[in-house]
């Protein structure tokens, strides 16, 4: 622009040339600073050693996607954090009709759901296994200061949600709790917004229950409550109902554990009042010995719900994991046989060495009776017409 | 290049408007051969029985919507008077950048206050006072839970305090001082000439910023999702729980159990688009008539 511009640097300008370079050198450091951490976190600097698949020895370079259920996703978060190998899995915790949406759309490579397929949804992914993967049980949980534990049934909690019973201090509730100073106050129903599993096992209870549920509103993922307001997923429920006094809303049992939250006891068939627990949820699993279909079955009417032992938890369920059974046919040819074994060894490993982690995060593991039907279900996965091998040792 | 640029703008946004209708009219399809015209005027929203209809939404967000502009507006309006003409030089420049960054807080920061601070407070404060001055009234029967239509209402009143404010106010910045000097110069008290001198001038001005925020309540789904109590049926009183379009959008439309369920989310949706679009076209109409008379620039 101007003719001085030419001339060589003033002094000046060098000085503060040389002033900056101290600052580069800051920059510089924070920078690669910023890169280590960002590596550590993205796993660039872990050993391939560091992984503990237990004897499995999945493919390595391979991610598999899964998205479903949030009543699972803390186990499924351990499982996906142990499970190594270089196989990674990531989970999406969207709730289950949102898992059965994507399985049935093929975006996900499994679906997890803590209600099975309905009919419709059956028709719509067609070709989709139901491999149980973990068990729990849902709790009823209550605001009422200075109300020590409560007894409820199914009929009483039926009629609350039906809104027959609008008291705390209504004459059912008190028949169940003569010792309890239940407060004269409208009790407030809580229900979760979304579309829920915990909701279908909740709703299915007090429909063998409650002939008057099952005819009004009957089971689902999402129903047509007549009283009450929505919250979002476990966590709003269990937010609202501890913030607001005289309400009841339902959670899952590992939820209520986890957060420490103060839950009802249920009556059994048998006319105990259970508080649930792992040990009492694992044993009516156990006692309710179900029969299981074939993984390619319909499992909309199986249930492990009223139990028959003395001692049982009477709300209890399976969860599942919904997969293709013939992936290379529904998925074509984006998907390779590496993604198939590693998928199944994923499984695998899920139903087996997996279940051990279930515990210490208040999940019910399966019973050996279950984890033989989901087995063979996985077993019968396949990959351009063959059975795809698990590395996991073992006999099926 | 330049004209070039600027139409292509243009013409991208109009085409951006005509695809969103596109796709909403052939996803809503499905729902619409389902119910037809039962769907618009259907108040029961049964996921169980696949039966769907739209009143409980219409109403959750018309009523949501009104009582936010009932309370908003003449909050905003007095505001931006005060601002502009009442408040001292110095502070006018402050206080308006403060109720600017009401605007700035996130919908989600609204609801959890609301939530937390603001449910709580009308359950055991402000809806048995409510209750027992104005229970008369019968829109304040049922019983108070703290979330409700009345809670989300509130709620969206503080949300569109700032969008009407900061409109208003420039229009009435825009006032020529000679008007509000004449006014005075009569004799006028301060009242006095707002009314015959800024008002009427900036009408114009106040009645569009009116219709941004009455457009910016109709939409606002996070914070209604989070107050409103989600209950798919139609409000019996202001205490009840209900649910407006878009926090039916926000719960459902993910979490759909089925593509019936999908579709007639989607032509909710789009039922949300026409009543945005009658508002604003009703709204230009209604500002023709009442400024066409003396014109759209100044009272003469």
């Amino acid at each position: 622009m101007s003719s001085t511009g030419a001339t060589s640097p003033s002094s000046e300008t060098i000085e503060r040339k040389r002033s900056r370079a101290p600052l580069y050198a800051v920059v510089a450091i924070v920078v690669v600073i910023v890169i280590v951490v960002a590596g550590f976190y993205a796993g660039w600097f872990k050993s391939a050693s560091s992984a503990s698949s237990g004897n499995c020895a999945p493919p390595t370079g391979v991610t598999i996607i899964g998205a479903g259920s949030t009543l699972v996703y803390p186990l499924m978060f351990q499982w996906e954090t142990v499970f190594g190998g270089g196989t990674t899995v990531n989970y999406a915790s969207v709730g289950s009709s949102a898992g059965i949406t994507d399985i049935s759309a093929k975006t996900v490579d499994f679906g997890a759901s803590d209600a099975p397929l309905n009919p419709a949804q059956r028709a719509t992914a067609a070709g989709v296994l139901t491999i149980p993967e973990s068990a729990g049980g849902v709790v009823p949980i209550y605001n009422l200061p200075g109300v020590g534990t409560l007894n409820f049934n199914g009929t009483v909690l039926a009629d609350i949600y039906l809104g027959t019973i609008s008291y705390w201090n209504s004459p059912a509730l008190a028949a169940l709790n003569p010792d309890a100073s239940l407060p004269d106050q409208p009790i407030q129903v809580v229900y979760r917004s979304d579309g829920s599993g915990t909701t279908f096992i909740w709703t299915s209870y007090l429909s063998l229950e409650d002939a008057t549920f099952a005819s009004q509103i009957g089971k689902g993922t999402q129903v047509d409550w007549p009283v009450g307001s929505g919250e979002p997923k476990n966590a709003g429920v269990a937010g609202y109902v501890q913030e607001t006094p005289y309400t009841i809303g339902y959670v899952d049992l590992n939820y209520a554990l986890n957060g420490g939250i103060q839950f009802g006891r249920v009556e059994n068939p048998q006319g105990n009042f259970i508080l649930a627990s792992v040990n009492n949820t694992a044993s009516a699993l156990r006692d309710a010995n179900p029969t299981l279909p074939a993984g390619n079955g319909d499992w909309y009417n199986v249930s492990v719900l009223n139990a028959p032992g003395l001692y049982d938890y009477p709300i209890t369920s399976l969860t599942y994991i919904l997969v293709y059974q013939d992936l290379s046919g529904a998925y074509g040819s984006s998907f390779s046989l590496n993604q198939a074994k590693a998928l199944v060894d994923f499984l695998y490993w899920m139903v087996t060495t997996g279940q051990t982690y279930s515990a210490e995060l208040y999940y019910v593991p399966l019973p050996p009776s279950v984890v033989a039907n989901s087995e063979a279900s996985i077993g019968s996965i396949t990959f351009n017409g063959a059975t795809v091998p698990n590395s996991c040792g073992s006999s099926v | 290049m330049f004209l070039g640029f600027v139409t292509a703008g243009g013409v991208v946004l109009l085409v951006l408007i005509f695809l969103i209708l596109a796709v909403l009219i052939a996803q809503s399809e499905p729902a619409f051969r389902a119910f037809g015209l039962e769907f618009l005027v259907g108040t029961r929203w049964d996921v169980t029985r696949q039966v769907y209809g739209v009143i409980p939404f219409v109403a959750g967000t018309l009523i949501t919507s009104g009582i936010a502009l009932l309370l908003g507006l003449p909050l905003a309006l007095g505001a931006a008077i005060f601002l502009t003409t009442q408040a001292p030089v110095a502070f006018r420049g402050p206080l308006g950048t403060v109720i600017d960054l009401l605007a700035a807080i996130p919908s989600v920061v609204y609801g959890f206050w609301g939530l937390l601070v603001l449910a709580p407070f009308m359950r055991t404060t402000a809806d048995p006072a409510l209750q027992r001055y104005l229970g008369w009234t019968g829109a304040f029967g049922g019983t108070a839970t703290g979330t409700g239509v009345l809670t989300a209402g509130v709620v969206l009143a503080i949300m569109v305090i700032p969008t009407i404010s900061a409109i208003s106010r420039e229009t009435l910045a825009a006032v020529p001082a000679s008007q509000r000097e004449a006014a005075l110069s009569l004799g006028a008290t301060s009242w006095e000439t707002t009314r015959v001198a800024s008002l009427p001038y900036a009408r114009a001005g106040i009645f569009g910023a009116t219709v941004l925020g009455l457009g910016r309540a109709l939409g606002e789904t996070m914070a209604v999702t989070m107050t409103i109590g989600n209950h798919d049926a139609v409000p019996t009183s202001l205490f009840s729980q209900g649910q407006s379009i878009a926090s039916l959008i926000a719960n459902e439309l993910v979490n759909n159990t089925g593509p019936l369920q999908y579709s007639a989310i989607i032509e909710a949706g789009l039922i949300l688009l026409m009543i945005s679009l009658l508002v604003n076209v009703g709204a230009r109409l209604l500002l023709w008539r009442v400024t066409g008379s003396v014109g759209s620039e100044a009272p003469r």
